[in-house]
């Protein structure tokens, strides 16, 4: 997909939106939800490439790692893309409370990872 | 999920607001209300419907 598309409907949203700003103030809250959607719709199909690449490429360590590691960038697209649409339209405590939910879900993911590398860790210690 | 998703919704709420002003002017502010609410609630079915396809998308790529 390549990167005019994306910016191309990134002005189109951005256009209609002050449009519709101009009439109806919520209209331009679902525009922009419409492209960023679009937008990020479009750019899965290049990530689902890169994950079967990294999926060929991790099958040597047969762990969960690289499960996890999966899982925690999709939480962070979502997150994302639900506090910059905050963000966007003045609401930053709303933002702040999705940072701070997707923050602990990924942190309540990581803990095996985390407990993983400390008990390999204290292994390597004397 | 393509671009003309965009211009529908555009659409729906520059025909609201052009609606809503003719009522109140002609001096029916409830149905100007009634036309404003009725405009909301088809855009939010539509807005709604694409936000779950994306989450649904997203879920199976990354298999949260």
């Amino acid at each position: 997909m390549d990167i005019l598309k994306i910016i191309g409907i990134g002005f189109l949203t951005l256009i209609v939106s002050i449009i519709l700003k101009e009439y109806k103030k919520e209209y331009a809250i679902y525009c922009v939800l419409i492209g960023g959607a679009i937008i990020i719709f479009f750019s899965l199909e290049t990530i689902n490439s890169i994950i079967k690449f990294i999926k060929e490429f991790s099958l040597k360590y047969n762990n969960g790692f690289i499960e996890v590691l999966l899982k925690i960038t999709g939480i962070s697209i979502l997150t994302e893309y639900a506090v910059s649409i905050c963000k966007d339209s003045g609401e930053s405590s709303i933002a702040n409370k999705i940072d701070f939910g997707g923050k602990i879900i990924v942190i309540s993911m990581s803990i095996p990872i985390i407990s993983n590398t400390l008990s390999s860790l204290t292994q390597l210690l004397p | 999920m393509n671009i003309d998703l965009l211009f529908k919704i555009a659409g729906i709420g520059i025909l609201v607001a052009v609606l809503h002003q003719v009522l109140t002017k002609a001096g029916r502010e409830d149905q100007a209300m009634m036309t404003t609410l009725a405009g909301i609630v088809i855009v939010l079915t539509v807005v709604v419907k694409e936000i779950s396809t994306l989450f649904e998308t997203v879920r199976t790529v990354f298999n949260l």
